[in-house]
Order: structure tokens, then sequence, then C-alpha cells
């Protein structure tokens, strides 16, 4: 049975181009399914298109979602780089 | 991952700089770990094509494990499906995407960074025509 993880966090930067490859690369590597919410937006994490497309900006807060054998690791990983990268900007 | 290689990118535009500037660009989102060759402009510098220079970024971006070309327009198309069809002893697993210049590109070494293989790089690519930015 796959479990899913949820988890949030609030934008200290703007979601820019390079943490949003960051994002992309390190989502991509999971197994689960990722999803960040912003608003009433969503975005597959494993898509930098899609989480640029979110133009997530600083002060907001951003919902991560996975379902999978690896959810909590990938939802873990996710709020960690939207808390460090979003930090020096991009 | 960084040890395992990695599908690389071709970029072939009419124009040098956008060529280069597009691979300076995906490189820094992807994070700088995917070989991207550019094939940009004619021989002596003009705004052109040249499947010579083609030939040589597929080469250069060669890893072993398959290269995606992204055309920009027009006879950048007409001088990788010349190359393909006419070159001998090309790489294994070239395959052209279809696909807008900078947002293919962004999307297809994205996912060639993290380990993806030929199809999922030009899969991310094609997606990329269908990638809203507002």
């Amino acid at each position: 049975m796959p479990e899913s993880c949820e988890a949030s966090v609030t934008l200290a930067g703007d979601l820019h181009a390079r943490p949003a490859g960051a994002l992309a690369v390190a989502a991509a590597k999971f197994t689960s399914s990722v999803e960040l919410t912003v608003g009433a937006s969503r975005a597959d994490a494993k898509s930098v298109l899609a989480v640029m497309g979110l133009g997530a900006s600083s002060g907001q807060q951003v919902t991560v979602r996975a379902a999978g054998p690896d959810a909590q690791e990938a939802v873990a990983r996710m709020v960690g780089i939207l808390a460090e990268a979003t930090k020096v900007g991009g | 991952m960084s040890d395992t290689p990695k599908v690389g990118i071709v970029l072939v535009s009419h124009s040098a700089a956008l060529a280069e500037g597009t691979a300076e660009l995906a490189g820094q989102i992807a994070g700088g770990t995917v070989t991207i060759a550019t094939a940009g402009g004619t021989e002596d510098g003009r705004i052109g094509t040249s499947i010579d220079k083609v030939e040589h970024a597929l080469r250069l971006a060669d890893g072993g494990v398959g290269v995606v070309i992204l055309p920009d327009l027009g006879s950048s198309v007409l001088t990788v499906r010349a190359l393909l069809s006419d070159a001998d002893d090309l790489p294994d697993q070239v395959v052209v995407a279809d696909a807008p210049f900078v947002e293919g590109a962004v999307a297809a070494t994205v996912t060639a960074a993290a380990g993806g293989d030929v199809k999922a790089v030009l899969g991310a690519a094609e997606e990329a025509r269908h990638a809203r930015k507002l």
C-alpha cells in the first residue's frame, strides 16, 4: 500500500529558476509522485517548467504532497530544498 | 548518481549566441551535471546552420547513453535530419525533440540531470509545449 505524506513550508524568498531546477532534479529521483501546491495552483514537482509556472514568491506557503513507497523521504527532501534554496534566490 | 553517465543534450540554433545562452541557462538551472553541446550559426559565424557543427556537437554530447537534439526553427530541423540520415557511425540512441527551444532545453536538461533515459529526456522536452508560464 503506497504511503502518503504532506508538509508545508513558508518561502523565505521567491522560487526562482535555479531552486525550481534543484527541486525537479531531486523530485525525479524518487519513485513517489510529488506535488507542490501554492494557493490554488498545483504542480508536478518533477516538472521544472510546472514548478516555475507556480510563480511562488517570498512569504507564500508551499504544500508538498507525496504518495508512494518513498513519500516521506521525498517530502523531507523537497521541504529542505525549499527552505534552503529560496534563501539565496536564483 | 554523479558517476552514472547521463543523456547528452545538443542545441542547434541559427545563432551561436542563442545556442550558447540557452545552454548556459539550462546548465545553471539543472545544476551543471549534464553535457550540453551547441551547434549555432554557420562555419564562418553568420546566422544559419552547419551540418559539421551539429555532428561535432553530437559527438561531444555523447556519453554512451544517448543524446537528445533540440533544433530551434526551420532549417535547423532539416540540417539535423540530413545528418542523421546520411552520416555513418553516429552515437547510438540519438533522437530529435519537437519542442520549444528554451523551455525544451531546460526541461530536457533537468530530466537528464536526474538520471532520466533518452525516452524520459525526450518526453520532458516535448511536454514543454504544454507548459504555461503565466
